[in-house]
C-alpha cells in the first residue's frame, strides 16, 4: 500500500511535476485567503487581516520547500533539475561543449572499436556447442611441439582417456568435385565421424555423420558447406541423397552445415578456415602406421574436468605409449592438451592486448584534455558556484551538481563516441587481417554498448572530479571579490600537470607506435630468400581416372611448362607442391639424417619437404648457392638426388662442401601416400626460403624432384613480365588445352602471399599509427589550449610589462618557457615510462629491440616541436598585445 | 528547539489524522478542526500543517481529492484510508497508554511508594 502510493506520487512528480507545483502553491495560498476571510470577518481591516494571515502562516517559501521534499522522487527530482541545468549550462557555451563532446568521442570511439574487436576475439567464446569444454590435443614428435597425431596414436586416447567424452581428429587437403559443369577445386578434410558434432549443434539440411560410417567399407557420404552449396549447387534444397563426384568417386550428399559454421583452427594446425567439403576417413585409423602423423585432434572435456588435469593425464598416457610400442619411443612422443580458444587466439592475444592498453592511454589523454577544459572554465563557473554556496547550497550539492554536468558531458561524448566507433570499426574490419579470422565476428552488441556507457560514466567522473572540487573548494569571500575574472595562481599548477601527463601519456603511445613501424618496415625489408616480383602461380590438383599413374601427371606438367614457356613475356617456368608463405595447404615435413647415422642420430631433425619441378628456383627467384636446380632426367629411373637449403646442409655438414653427399629422406617414388625411406644425393644447395612465416627462420628444406615424391596438388610458378590480367587468360588457356576438366585455383601475383604474411603486422602498425596520431593530437590541442587561455588570462600582467618596457622578445620568452617546462617534463617522464613498459612489446616486436635509441630520439623531437609548435600560436599572440587596448578594458 | 521539533511531527500527525477521521477537510478545516476539538489550547504554526500533510499522503494514510469548499473556492479535501485509519487507532491507543502511565505516575502520593 505504502510502496504503491510512494510510486505513485514518484511518477506524478516526475511527470506532472509543474502542475503539482502549482497545485501546491494554489493549496497554500488558499490557507492564506480563508484566513484573511476568517480574520477580516472578525473586524480587521483587509490589509490587516491579510499580514496577520501570512504572519500566522509562517515561511511561505520554507514550507513549500518542506513539501516537496515530503511528496517523495525528491532526489530523482533534483536530478533531474541538475541535468536540466547542466544541459543549459553546456548549451550557454557552444564552442566548449563543442570542443569537450568532440574529444570525449574521439577517446571513447576508439575504445568501443577496439574493445568490439577484443569483444569478438578474445572474450566472446568460439561458436561452438559446450566451446569451453573444447580443446586441441597436439602430439610432439621430437623437437616438434604442435605436431599431428597418427591413426594408432588416436585411436589409443580415444580408448584411454577417460577425461574427454569425445575426440574427433581431422586432416584437410584439396580435392575436386566434377561432374556437373565446371570442375572445381575444393577444401577438402577426410574426418572421424564425430568430429563435425564436436562443432556443430546440427546442419542446416540433412545430418551429419553417424558413428561407425567413418570405417572402412562404409557408404562413401559427404557435407558440404553452406558457401559451396550455395555457389556450386545453387542451393539446391533437393541435394541431400545425391550423388556428387569427388575426386573421380561418387559421394552421397548427407548434410549442408549451418551458414556461419567456420572452422577455427589455431595457425599451424595445417586445418584451414574455409574447408568447403567434410567426408569420413572410411579407413580404419588403428591400422594406419604408428608414426605417420597427420590427424589434428579435437578433444571435449568431460564435465567438471580442467585442461590441467586432462594435460597430465595425456602426459601419463604418453609415457605409456612409448613404453608399448618402439614407434613412440624412437621418437619421443609427448601430448599437449590446449583449451581451443585460448591456442586459437595465442598469436593476436599480445597484439590486441597492446592496442587494448595504447587505446586506454588514450582515452587517459582524452580525460586530461577535457579536465583541462574544465579548469579553464572554471574561472566563471567559481563565482557562479561561490554565489549559490552564498545563498545556502551546501558543498556536496554544489560537487553533486558539478559532477552531473560533467557526466552529462561524458554520456553525449559516449553518445558520439558510438558513431565514431562504428565507423572506426568499419575501417578495421577493412583492414582485417586474415590472421585473425574471428574478426567476422566483431560487431557493436550488448557487451560494446555496454562498455562505452561504463566508459563514458568512467570518464565523466575522472576528467570531472578535480574541477568539481576544485571548483568547490576556496573562500566564497574572496572568490565573490575577485568578481570571477583573473584566475587564482593555485590552478596554474594543476593545469600544467595535467598537460604534462598527458605528454608523457602520449608520449609511451608514440614510441610503442615508432616501435611497430619501425618492425613494420623492418618486416619490407626482410629477404624472404626469393623475388616475388613479376612472379605469378596457380594450384593445379590432379586427380580422377585420368592421372591414376604418376607418369601422365607427370607428362602434363611437362607439357604445360613448354606451353607456358612459349608464352609471350615468360621467363622461367617452376613448380612446386607447396609455395611459400601459402599456409592454405598441409605442410609436409619429416626427418631426415646423414646416410649412415648411427640410430640415436636418426629421428632428431625435421625437414619441409617439396616436390619440386625442374626450374622452381629459378622462376622463383631463389639463390643457388652451390649445384644445380633439377632437369627433367632426375627421375626414378636414374640417380635418386635431392636439393637442400642451406639449414639442412649446415645441420648435417658445418663448414664442409654438401655436394656429393648422401642423405636418408623420406619420399615416395612409387605414387603419392605410398612413402619410403631411401638415400638421395644432395647435387645442389639453395639459400634458406621463408616457408611460412617472414620473421622465425622455420625447418630447413629438402627438395626431391616430381618422380620421387609425387603430389596430388602442384602449384605452377611463371616469371613474367606480363601484367596479372593477361597473364591470367594466359594460362587458363594453356592449362585448358591439356585437360578441359582440370581445375585450377589460385591463381595470383605470389606477392600477395608475402603481403599476407605481413597482414598482421601492418594492421597493429597502422592500429598503433592511428592511435599515436589521435594522442599526438590531443596532446597538440590541450598544449594549445591551456597556453592560449593563460594568455588570455595574464593579458594585463604582459600589457604591464609591455608598458614598463618589455620588448615582445621577452614576453615571448616569457610564455614558451612557462608552457614548454611542462611538455619537456612531459617528454622525459614519458620516455622513462616508455623504457620501462617497451619491453612489454618485444614480442611483437622484429628488427628492432624495445629499447631501440633512434625511436626515442625520433620520439622526442616529434614531440618536442609539436609542443613548441602548439605553445608558439599563443606565444606570439602574448607579443602582439597593446597595452593601450588591454589596460583599458578591464 | 531541536527536542521540540522532534516531537512535535508525530503529535501533528496524529492531531491531523483525528481531525480527518471525522469528516473530510481541506488544510484550513484541518487547523480549524484541531483548534475546536483541542478547545483551543494547542498552538498551531500553520504553515507546517501542509509538510505534514504531505507525508501522510506520502505514507498512504490520506487520500487527497480536489474539490470545492463552502466559499466557493477550489480547495484539496483530506479523508482517511483504511490504513490511516488503523495508524490513528494503534497511535491513540499507544498515545492513551503513555498519558495514563504518565499521568499515573504524576499523581503518586507519597505513602503508595
Amino acid at each position: 500500500m505504502s510502496l504503491l502510493s510512494t510510486l505513485r506520487s514518484l511518477v506524478s512528480a516526475l511527470f506532472h511535476r509543474s502542475s503539482v507545483e502549482n497545485d501546491t502553491e494554489e493549496e497554500l495560498r488558499t490557507h492564506v485567503r480563508n484566513r484573511t476571510d476568517d480574520l477580516e470577518r472578525g473586524g480587521l481591516s483587509r490589509a490587516d487581516a491579510e499580514r496577520r494571515a501570512r504572519i500566522e502562516f509562517g515561511a511561505h517559501e520554507k514550507f513549500k520547500e518542506e513539501c516537496r521534499e515530503e511528496r517523495g522522487g525528491f532526489w530523482l527530482e533534483t536530478v533531474w533539475t541538475d541535468i536540466r541545468f547542466g544541459a543549459r549550462m553546456l548549451r550557454r557555451s557552444p564552442g566548449f561543449t563543442a570542443v569537450a563532446v568532440l574529444t570525449l568521442a574521439l577517446g571513447i570511439g576508439a575504445n568501443t572499436a577496439i574493445f568490439s574487436v577484443v569483444n569478438a576475439v578474445l572474450l566472446r567464446p568460439l561458436p561452438y556447442p559446450d566451446a569451453n569444454r573444447l580443446t586441441i590435443i597436439w602430439s610432439t614428435w621430437g623437437k616438434e611441439t604442435r605436431g599431428p597425431a597418427s591413426g594408432p596414436e588416436m585411436m589409443e586416447l580415444r580408448k584411454r582417456m577417460p577425461a574427454f567424452d569425445e575426440i574427433g581428429g581431422i586432416w584437410a587437403t584439396t580435392g575436386t568435385i566434377t561432374g556437373s559443369a565446371e570442375p572445381e577445386q575444393v577444401r577438402l578434410a577426410f574426418t572421424t565421424s564425430n568430429f563435425l558434432p564436436l562443432l556443430a549443434e546440427k546442419p542446416q539440411l540433412g545430418r551429419l555423420f553417424a558413428p561407425g560410417e567413418d570405417r572402412r567399407g562404409a557408404a562413401p557420404l559427404m557435407i558440404l558447406t553452406d558457401g559451396l552449396w550455395r555457389r556450386a549447387f545453387g542451393a539446391n534444397p533437393n541435394i541431400i541423397g545425391q550423388a556428387t563426384r569427388l575426386n573421380g568417386n561418387d559421394f552421397t550428399v548427407v548434410g549442408v552445415l549451418p551458414r556461419d559454421f567456420k572452422l577455427l583452427f589455431p595457425d599451424g594446425s595445417g586445418v584451414v578456415a574455409d574447408v568447403q567439403v567434410f567426408i569420413p576417413f572410411l579407413d580404419d585409423l588403428e591400422k594406419r602406421p604408428r608414426d605417420v602423423g597427420f590427424l589434428r585432434m579435437v578433444g571435449r572435456l568431460r564435465q567438471g574436468v580442467t585442461v590441467a588435469q586432462a594435460q597430465s593425464e595425456g602426459e601419463t598416457i604418453a609415457t605409456h605409449l612409448r613404453s608399448e610400442a618402439k614407434e613412440y619411443a624412437d621418437q619421443s612422443l609427448h601430448l599437449t592438451v590446449a583449451s581451443l580458444q585460448a591456442d586459437d587466439v595465442r598469436l593476436v592475444q599480445p597484439a590486441l592486448l597492446a592496442l587494448f592498453a595504447a587505446v586506454g592511454l588514450v582515452l587517459l589523454v582524452t580525460c586530461a584534455n577535457v579536465a583541462n577544459l574544465l579548469l579553464a572554465r572554471s574561472g566563471g563557473r567559481r563565482h557562479e558556484t561561490a554565489l549559490r554556496a552564498a545563498m545556502g547550497a551546501e558543498r556536496t550539492r554544489i560537487v553533486r551538481q558539478l559532477l552531473t554536468e560533467n557526466l552529462l558531458l561524458g554520456c553525449l561524448g559516449g553518445a558520439a563516441a558510438l558513431g565514431i566507433g562504428w565507423a572506426a570499426l568499419k575501417w578495421i574490419l577493412a583492414l582485417q587481417p586474415e590472421g585473425i579470422s574471428r574478426l567476422i565476428a566483431v560487431r557493436l552488441d550488448g557487451w560494446v554498448l555496454a562498455f562505452t556507457l561504463g566508459l563514458s560514466i568512467l570518464t565523466g567522473i575522472l576528467f570531472g572530479l578535480a574541477p568539481a572540487l576544485s571548483i568547490a573548494r576556496g573562500d566564497l569571500v574572496e572568490v565573490l571579490k575577485e568578481s570571477g575574472k583573473t584566475s587564482t595562481a593555485g590552478k596554474q599548477w594543476l593545469r600544467q600537470l595535467l598537460i604534462a601527463s598527458e605528454v608523457a601519456l602520449g608520449c609511451i603511445l608514440l614510441v610503442g607506435t615508432g616501435l611497430m613501424i619501425r618492425t613494420f618496415s623492418s618486416l619490407l625489408r626482410v629477404d624472404p630468400g626469393f623475388h616475388p616480383e613479376n612472379v605469378m602461380t596457380f594450384q593445379l590438383t590432379f586427380s580422377g581416372s585420368r592421372y591414376r599413374t604418376v607418369d601422365s601427371a607427370i607428362n602434363f606438367l611437362k607439357e604445360l611448362r613448354n606451353n607456358l614457356e612459349a608464352l609471350p613475356g615468360t621467363q622461367a617456368v617452376g613448380g612446386v607442391s607447396h609455395l611459400p608463405l601459402d599456409e592454405g595447404k598441409g605442410n609436409w615435413y619429416s626427418y631426415y639424417w646423414m646416410d649412415g647415422a648411427p640410430a640415436e642420430q636418426q629421428n632428431t631433425i625435421m625437414a619441409d619437404h617439396r616436390s619440386t619441378l625442374p626450374g622452381y628456383f629459378r622462376s622463383l627467384g631463389a639463390t643457388m648457392l652451390e649445384g644445380r636446380e633439377f632437369e627433367d632426367t632426375d627421375d626414378a629411373a636414374h640417380t635418386h638426388v635431392a636439393v637442400v637449403d642451406d639449414t639442412v646442409a649446415e645441420q648435417l655438414w658445418p663448414g664442409q662442401d654438401a655436394l656429393g653427399k648422401k642423405i636418408s629422406v623420406e619420399d615416395s617414388p612409387k605414387g603419392p601416400f605410398q612413402f619410403e625411406r631411401e638415400s638421395v644425393v644432395v647435387v645442389g644447395v639453395v639459400k634458406h626460403i621463408q616457408s611460412h612465416t617472414l620473421t622465425s627462420k622455420g625447418r630447413g628444406q629438402i627438395y626431391l624432384p616430381v618422380p620421387l615424391a609425387p603430389r596430388p596438388v602442384y602449384s605452377i610458378v611463371v616469371r613474367t613480365t606480363e601484367p596479372v590480367e593477361t597473364f591470367r587468360a594466359y594460362a587458363l588457356q594453356a592449362v585448358r588445352k591439356l585437360d578441359k576438366d582440370m581445375p585450377i585455383s589460385n591463381l595470383l601475383p605470389q606477392m600477395d602471399y608475402v603481403d599476407k604474411a605481413r597482414a598482421q603486422t601492418r594492421f597493429v602498425t597502422v592500429l598503433a599509427g592511428a592511435l599515436g596520431a589521435l594522442a599526438l593530437f590531443l596532446a597538440c590541442i590541450g598544449i594549445y589550449g591551456v597556453t592560449s587561455y593563460s594568455v588570455a588570462e595574464r593579458k594585463r600582467e604582459i600589457a604591464i610589462r609591455i608598458a614598463v618596457g618589455a620588448n615582445s622578445a621577452d614576453v615571448g620568452k616569457m610564455v614558451l618557457s612557462q608552457s614548454g617546462l611542462p611538455v619537456v617534463v612531459g617528454v622525459l617522464a614519458g620516455l622513462g615510462m616508455a623504457a620501462a613498459l617497451t619491453p612489454l612489446l618485444s614480442g611483437l616486436l622484429f628488427g628492432v629491440r624495445a629499447s631501440d635509441p633512434l625511436t626515442y630520439v625520433l620520439i622526442s623531437l616529434v614531440l618536442g616541436a609539436v609542443g613548441a609548435l602548439a605553445c608558439c600560436i599563443p606565444a606570439r599572440r602574448a607579443t602582439k598585445v597593446d597595452p593601450m587596448i588591454a589596460l583599458r578594458c578591464e | 528547539m531541536p527536542s521540540q521539533a522532534q516531537i512535535l511531527p508525530g503529535t501533528l500527525d496524529l492531531l491531523i489524522l483525528k481531525a480527518v477521521s471525522l469528516g473530510p477537510l481541506h488544510g484550513y478545516g484541518v487547523l480549524l478542526r484541531i483548534e475546536q476539538i483541542s478547545q483551543g489550547a494547542l498552538l498551531i504554526e500553520q504553515g507546517a500543517l501542509y509538510p505534514a500533510l504531505f507525508r501522510l499522503v506520502r505514507q498512504g494514510l490520506l487520500k487527497a481529492s480536489w474539490g470545492t469548499s463552502d466559499n466557493n473556492r477550489r480547495a484539496k479535501f483530506y479523508e482517511l484510508t483504511s490504513a490511516g485509519r488503523k495508524r490513528l487507532r494503534e497511535e491513540a491507543d499507544g498515545w492513551n497508554r503513555l498519558a495514563a502511565a504518565i499521568a499515573s505516575a504524576l499523581n503518586t502520593q507519597p505513602e503508595e511508594v
